[in-house]
């Protein structure tokens, strides 16, 4: 086997770096992976001049006029390109800047001055550059990230399950978590964790994003029948679901 | 010996004789629910119990299933698992017997599926009859799975002090010859099982406001109902209710390269008809595009497609779809609207 080994960088945006260190946790299977590809980037290690790669893994989401060039750049350079983790694939948890208009934000966590002058509304970097593939979830699912990483080495598409945490949570047999009275967001966010959460009796937060066809009323209307408030319910898709792709979906269900 | 007796006090010890026979399934006691697991001791397992989140087919057509093992270069294929271990499912109720006979039925269809059978071979299912309901979800009186009709090895009813045994099948014979504390069954003890058997039956009652003629003419030409659009508003798509039906068995073919990029696995996982793309064709189109069409579908499987092609009713009336259905979708709410032929609320 001489073919040379493909080169995979990573680069990281707005985000908190914990999608990097699920792929370091990896342990034997990183050792696998760095046998059939050149890992020339992770971060620190190297400065992004100069470095060529075939496929670039984007981590985090597009927070400024900076981050937006910046990503234009380094995206033309590479072959394929991998969105990890949901601030990379939905804008995960730096959306909920989006929620107010970005000056008063910036009043509300800087005061007076403004050191970051550039600053855009956040984006899920799709909304910036072609992504070929998706590795969703705060943080990534490492099993996930190994069968996408596949995928890429085969050049084949990675189909991310449009069906929702529950198909995998009834099939780990958890006891459901409305029949504890808790309210989970399993049945309107995409699989593909496993039922993470669930299997150690937590309930699901949607980090993964929303399926694309959401029953949303029916489920606000569970909700409701469980007793959460209309806000607490909102608070809820929030968190993670509040990107315009999510944002979009919901438009979808109440035209119909 | 086809009727046997054993003293509750024995069941221990009988329990461990069946040890040596295989691995041991049976219901177990998770948080608020049962669930199926393997039983080392006979005190571990819940023998009163409400049907199991998942039905027992996980353990003959389990969710995620190796096929076969694959390379690329050179390439070759070769059996995933080379050996199925026998195995003890015990404390079955009959619902969930007449589900492993829907499956019978669907797997034995040509081209038979050899991954089903030698499972199936290798299982001995050991049944636990109800004396009463196991709660308000059941219908298992209306399709009739509430008594005991065969595809067991053997069948236990609780008689107070002791269990009466009903043997099925040469396997079942021999889990229970040469023990001492077996007996066959007397006069007496037959005299009480039938006196147990008619004390059951006044307990249970068609759930439905009609037989299954009525029910059969109500799908006939029910088709376009508005029960249906009811549902389908309703339905939050969680597929919950497929997931945990005992005569579902749809499934999805993967195909997994390991990151040598030369060796593989093929598999297959449960796929359900309430999954959004279950229905869509690689052109794009979706033949059942809405949850309400999703939803009809799911009945229509169970009560009347099934019944043209097999001749069967595909719900045992475990009642596991309603009791783990959040929007609180209710199988025998949805017929008995649909027998009323009214507008649903
Ligand atoms: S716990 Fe959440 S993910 Fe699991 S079945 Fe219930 S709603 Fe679905
Ligand atoms: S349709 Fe519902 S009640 Fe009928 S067998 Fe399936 S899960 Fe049980
Ligand atoms: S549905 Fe009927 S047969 Fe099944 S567990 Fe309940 S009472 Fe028993
Ligand atoms: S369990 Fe209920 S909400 Fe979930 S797919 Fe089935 S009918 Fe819809």
């Amino acid at each position: 086997m001489s073919k040379p080994k493909p080169k995979v960088a990573f680069f990281e945006f707005t985000d908190c770096e914990g999608c990097q260190l699920q792929v370091a946790n990896l342990g034997a299977s990183l050792l696998e992976l760095a046998k059939v590809v050149d890992i020339v980037n992770f971060r620190e290690i190297m400065s992004e001049a100069g470095e060529e790669y075939d496929v670039l893994v984007v981590e985090g989401s597009v927070a400024s006029k900076h981050d937006e060039e910046r990503l234009k750049k380094i995206a033309s350079k590479a072959k394929v390109i991998v969105a990890m983790g949901a601030c990379a694939t939905i804008g995960g948890v730096n959306n909920l800047k989006n929620l107010k208009p970005l000056a008063e934000q910036k009043k509300a966590v800087y005061g007076s001055v403004d050191p970051v002058p550039d600053a855009i509304e956040t984006k899920s970097i799709d909304e910036v550059v072609h992504v070929d593939y998706y590795v969703h979830g705060c943080p990534i699912y490492g099993p996930e990230f190994l069968k996408v990483m596949e995928c890429v080495l085969l050049g084949k598409p990675y189909n991310v399950p449009q069906y929702p945490v529950c198909v995998e949570c009834k099939q780990n047999e958890n006891v459901c978590a409305y029949e504890k009275g808790q309210f989970c967001l399993g049945p309107v966010t995409k699989a593909g964790c496993n039922s993470w959460l669930p299997n150690y009796g937590s309930v699901c937060v949607g980090c993964r994003g929303l399926i694309d066809n959401p029953a949303a009323d029916a489920q606000k209307d569970i909700l409701q029948k469980y007793g959460l408030t209309v806000e607490g319910i909102l608070d809820k898709f929030t968190l993670y679901c509040n990107g315009k792709k999510e944002r979009a979906k919901y438009g979808k269900e109440s035209q119909k | 010996m086809k009727y046997a007796i054993i003293n509750r006090m024995d069941m221990g010890r009988w329990f461990d004789s069946l040890k040596d026979r295989g691995k041991i399934y049976g219901p177990k006691k998770k948080e608020s629910a049962y669930v199926f697991r393997p039983i080392q001791e006979f005190e571990e397992m819940s023998l009163k119990y409400i049907p199991t989140i998942l039905p027992p087919k996980k353990y003959y057509f389990p969710q995620k299933e190796f096929l076969l093992k694959f390379k690329i270069n050179p390439f070759s294929t070769g059996k995933a698992i080379r050996e199925f271990e026998e195995f003890i499912l015990f404390g079955v109720h009959t619902c969930d017997i007449a589900g492993i006979q829907c499956m019978d039925v669907v797997f034995n269809e040509k081209p038979a599926d050899p991954n089903y059978l030698n499972r199936k071979e290798k299982m001995t299912i050991i049944g636990l009859e109800c004396m009463d309901y196991c709660d308000k979800y059941a219908s298992c009186a209306a399709v009739g799975t509430h008594v005991y009709k065969g595809g067991y090895d053997i069948m236990l009813t609780d008689l107070g002090d002791e269990y009466a045994i009903h043997i099925n099948s040469e396997k079942g014979d021999k889990l229970v010859t040469g023990k001492k504390y077996i007996r066959e069954m007397n006069a007496k003890d037959k005299e009480k099982l039938n006196k147990a058997f008619e004390e059951k039956l006044k307990k249970f009652n068609n759930e439905f406001d009609g037989d299954m003629e009525r029910i059969d003419k109500a799908f006939e030409k029910g088709f376009f109902s508005p029960v249906w659009k009811d549902l389908g508003a309703r339905c939050v798509g969680c597929t919950n209710c497929t997931a945990v039906c005992p005569t579902c068995y749809c499934f999805d073919v993967v195909d997994e390269v390991s990151l040598n990029l030369n060796d593989g696995d093929r598999y297959r996982v449960w796929n359900y008809c309430q999954m959004d793309d279950f229905a869509k064709v690689s052109t794009g189109e979706d033949f059942r595009a809405g949850r309400d069409a999703r939803q009809r579908h799911r009945y229509y499987r169970k009560f009347k497609y099934s019944v043209q092609k097999y001749n069967k009713y595909f719900c045992t009336g475990c009642g596991r779809c309603t009791r783990t259905c959040m929007a609180k979708i209710s199988l025998v709410e949805t017929i008995n609207q649909l027998l009323s032929g009214k507008e649903a609320k």
